[in-house]
């Protein structure tokens, strides 16, 4: 039995800067485990060390996401082993391109329980990948899944949703984003980074990938328009002051203590 | 009786010192592991700066056509800096370029591509993991602890930077004097490369390296420095800890003072702010590289405390790499002759000595002390203003001869001639 997890060798947003007209600049950004998809590999590992499962990992992405640094920053989090799917083709991929190639990979891998992803990737972050791999499996997908147990043939989910959670029994494989607080991630320590470099890396060749339709920006990024309020800071306390009122004003600041 | 090591050597910090140190050791067909806090090495590193690259080229014969270079420093200017005057004595050399003798790096950048390197050659790379100390057994040091782990070495590399927690901690190395350390503030500022040639002058590819002597600083002892990058100017100032704290100052005043005055201005106009932050830099020289070997421990780089800076050349990268050079010499005999206490990595302080960085320490020995002289800072750059104002300043009154001139320019400057001849002898010696 194996528990796959699929996580993003991303862009870290930290370290993107904002320019002053509103655009994005990832160049100078380092790329790391995607946030929420550490989540997911601890998720994984716990309920792979509760069912004696094995806990792979699966990636693709450009040539990047196969080097050194970046498998062993993803093993030794504490998957067993790892299936990378690098090709330059995929470096711009998008949710579909991404997901056929997950799902291709995916085919290939034999007594899968469960396919666990993060909630979202920290770049792109728009929740698609899951629901179209799902898809194109024919897999149910669920998302915002705070525990998972498995049974004999099936799975038990707990997910939240609005006012509470609900659990779910799922016969057969299915694929589960993880909500962003399903667990706490450790960082890794020396061991494990030593563990990682003895841990198998599997390299599979990338079928030709899906473009995504040609997507274009026909219009400039343009979000609220500022109001143009300035506060000077001359005199912190009535800067201080000025900055309250203009929060409590805008509904930021609410209550007592005028 | 110590549990096996888990491997021959452990080098703690992925900065140019550690990165060589561990390539050479790995080429030697040694188990190497390399530690660095940052998630990816060099990534808490804010340096850059002028590299020179003769060690580098040694190391990597392909260091000039595959290290992510920014631009071959092919012209240096030495700018005294005054509040409305600055004089700048401006050196361009072909042989530079071609050689490419000194080239402009981003650390951010160089560091895992030395990393890479590393990997390439068989070092175990670990990024994102913070050592807490030394793992010291009966006064030898075996290893390195972080977290609940604790791994183990034949011999540990200390190339933890300026700070050196590593060594200090252990009492191996005492903390380093107020005088011996300096504050850098630096600032990258993105512009065009077009841009960038077009203001200093150079071809595509080519970059320049301004020192700035004097109002950059406030009079504080230290200087500026301007170079650039790529597609951005690297511009900062280092100041002396103890003159900044003498003269009340605050660091970040005096860099926005220097970022707003107009030479400065003219250089940095319409650019963006990429990157700004500080960091400790040693000055101390010769005087301040302290022990370097210890029984299972060498100390290479800034954590050794090898910096030299003459006024004009300010030197720390090709140190490092030429002390992590030294040490792969002292650490394989080491562990090949199964002696790694202090005596058997002796090897590794005699390479030194007999390499340039131990010769170059020698040689400038007293800069340290030369660089502490206040005129350097306050004196000499309206000195010599004031003596080319008299030459250049027509203004309908009658010229003097230029040995007038230049006496006029002393006396009104306070300085005595016996104070210059001293400075000037002090400056032969020390240079």
């Amino acid at each position: 039995m194996k528990i796959v997890v699929a996580y993003k060798w991303a862009a870290d947003p930290q370290e993107a800067t904002v320019a002053a007209d509103g655009q994005v600049d990832f160049s100078r950004a380092k790329s790391a485990v995607s946030d929420y998809d550490a989540v997911a590999i601890t998720v994984a590992r716990h309920l792979g060390d509760t069912h004696g499962a094995d806990v792979v990992g699966l990636t693709v992405g450009g040539p990047e996401v196969a080097t050194g640094l970046a498998t062993k920053a993803a093993l030794s989090r504490g998957l067993d082993a790892l299936m990378v799917v690098a090709d330059p083709a995929l470096t711009a991929a998008g949710s579909t391109g991404t997901a056929q190639a997950l799902a291709t990979a995916l085919a290939g891998v034999d007594d899968i329980a469960v396919l666990i992803t993060g909630d979202s990737s920290v770049d792109v972050g728009a929740k698609l990948v899951p629901a179209v791999v799902g898809g194109l499996l024919g897999w149910p997908v669920l998302t915002e899944v705070t525990a998972v147990a498995i049974e004999p043939g099936a799975l038990v989910v707990e997910r939240a949703v609005s006012g509470g959670t609900e659990q779910l029994r799922i016969d057969g494989p299915a694929v589960l984003a993880v909500a962003t607080d399903a667990a706490t991630v450790k960082a890794p320590g020396m061991k494990d980074v030593l563990a990682a470099a003895k841990k198998p890396v599997q390299q599979l060749p990338a079928d030709p990938v899906v473009a995504d339709g040609t997507l274009r920006s026909t219009a400039r990024l343009s979000g609220p328009a500022r109001r143009g309020i300035q506060i000077s800071t001359d005199d912190p306390a009535a800067a201080a002051a000025e900055l309250v009122s203009a929060l409590r004003a805008d509904g930021v600041l609410i209550g007592g203590q005028q | 009786m110590s549990a096996e090591p888990d491997f021959d050597v452990i080098v703690v910090g992925a900065g140019v010192a550690g990165c060589i140190t561990a390539y050479q050791l790995a080429g030697r067909g040694l188990s190497v592991a390399l530690i660095d806090r940052g998630e990816t090495p060099g990534a808490k590193n804010l340096s850059g700066g002028v590299l020179y690259t003769h060690p580098l080229q040694q190391v990597f014969p392909d260091f000039l056509q595959t290290a992510p270079i920014e631009r071959r420093i092919s012209r240096n200017q030495i700018c005294f800096l005054n509040q409305d005057s600055s004089v700048a004595i401006d050196y361009r050399d072909a042989r530079l370029d071609r050689d490419g003798t000194a080239v402009s790096v981003l650390r951010g950048r160089l560091d895992p591509w030395l990393a890479e390197r590393c990997e390439d050659a068989g070092v175990l790379v670990m990024p994102g993991v913070r050592v807490d100390s030394l793992l010291i057994e009966d006064g030898r040091v075996v290893g390195v602890v972080a977290g609940e782990d604790e791994l183990r070495a034949r011999v540990t590399v200390a190339a933890d930077g300026v700070n050196s927690f590593l060594a200090r901690d252990a009492g191996l190395r005492p903390a380093p004097q107020p005088h011996q350390l300096a504050v850098g503030v630096k600032a990258v500022v993105q512009l065009p490369s077009d841009i960038i040639e077009a203001r200093f002058g150079v071809d595509a590819l080519e970059g320049a390296a301004i020192a700035v002597v004097g109002d950059c600083t406030r009079g504080v002892g230290g200087g500026g420095f301007i170079y650039t990058n790529q597609g951005s100017i690297s511009v900062g100032v280092v100041l002396r800890l103890d003159d900044l704290t003498a003269k009340g100052l605050r660091s970040t005043e005096v860099f926005d003072g220097f970022l707003d005055h107009p030479y400065t201005e003219r250089l940095l106009r319409g650019g963006e702010l990429l990157e700004y932050g500080c960091h400790l830099v040693a000055e101390g020289g010769q005087a301040m590289v302290g022990e370097l070997v210890h029984h299972g421990l060498v100390i290479v780089g800034d954590a050794a405390g090898m910096t030299i800076n003459t006024g004009l050349t300010v030197r720390g990268m090709d140190l490092a790499a030429g002390a992590a050079i030294a040490a792969a010499v002292g650490v394989a005999e080491a562990i090949e002759t199964g002696d790694v206490t202090a005596a058997g990595l002796a090897g590794y302080p005699k390479a030194l000595a007999a390499g340039f960085v131990g010769q170059d320490l020698q040689t400038y020995a007293r800069a340290p002390k030369f660089l502490e002289n206040p005129r350097m800072y306050e004196s000499y750059g309206p000195l010599l203003a004031d003596a080319l104002h008299q030459v250049f300043g027509l203004d309908g009154s009658a010229r003097k001869p230029l040995r007038r001139v230049a006496m006029d320019a002393l006396k009104g400057s306070g300085i005595g001639v016996g104070t210059i001849v001293k400075d000037a002898w002090q400056g032969a010696r020390a240079l």
